[in-house]
């Protein structure tokens, strides 16, 4: 990808994610005072389900992003930036799909 | 190998504060610090799926003092990430970059994200 097309779609993950974090932050200090049964109640509603992973792919692609911006100003070694971008990448990639799963298979 | 000879990142430490500036580092550490919250969300989830009992705990756990405090302090950085965010989009297409004007905008963005932690925490857990 390149450094034109990255920065484009950063600004498009933020326009996104913007009324996605709002929305998610109030649900979460609402659920804060749920118990359980009214959590999965919650969450049992389809568009809130597809919100919330939405978020989670969304947002980690923007923390991508974002971390290889911050390694390239930060991280003065080639070696140790590589790992560090690899890192992130995992990171970046497994919680979504994990969420992903949990919400396919679990909740 | 040579070592990378480019002209590091700005020394913070030394230069003296400026609004814009202040705002520009907070901006990036909300960022990372808003990547932890994620990652609090994301065990939030797992607890959820892991049963009534570690549910339980896990809101315990989150209602405890500390707890509220890493929470709130967590919807701060996202109210304010997200403000400052909104205030780098308007730069990029193009509009605010008076000196003035961006004083002004990032005053507003700093009020703007205390002013909306206060109202999510208040209309969230009900005491409005």
């Amino acid at each position: 990808m390149n450094e034109t097309k990255k920065w484009a779609l950063h600004r498009v993950s933020a326009i996104i994610l913007a009324p996605l974090f709002f929305w998610v932050y109030f649900s979460l200090i609402l659920l804060s005072t749920k118990n359980y049964q009214e959590a999965i109640y919650f969450f049992e509603n389809l568009v809130f389900r597809i919100l919330i992973i939405a978020l989670f792919f969304i947002a980690f692609f923007h923390a991508k992003i974002s971390l290889n911006e911050i390694f390239e100003d930060y991280i003065h070694n080639k070696k140790i930036k590589d790992v560090a971008n690899i890192l992130a990448l995992i990171l970046c990639i497994i919680i979504p799909l994990i969420i992903l799963i949990l919400f396919i298979y679990i909740i | 190998m040579t070592e990378n000879q480019n002209p590091l990142s700005p020394h913070l430490q030394i230069y003296r504060w400026h609004i814009s500036s202040l705002l520009s580092i907070a901006h990036r550490i909300a960022g990372v610090v808003n990547l932890f919250s994620l990652i609090l969300i994301f065990f939030w989830l797992i607890f959820l799926s892991l049963g009534e009992g570690n549910y339980e705990l896990f809101l315990l756990a989150i209602n405890s003092f500390v707890g509220k405090f890493i929470l709130i302090g967590f919807t701060w950085s996202m109210s304010f990430h997200t403000l400052s965010g909104i205030r780098h989009l308007f730069w990029d297409i193009g509009y605010g970059f008076e000196i003035k004007t961006a004083n002004i905008s990032g005053i507003i963005v700093i009020i703007s994200s205390f002013i909306l932690t206060i109202i999510f925490w208040l209309l969230g857990r009900g005491l409005i």
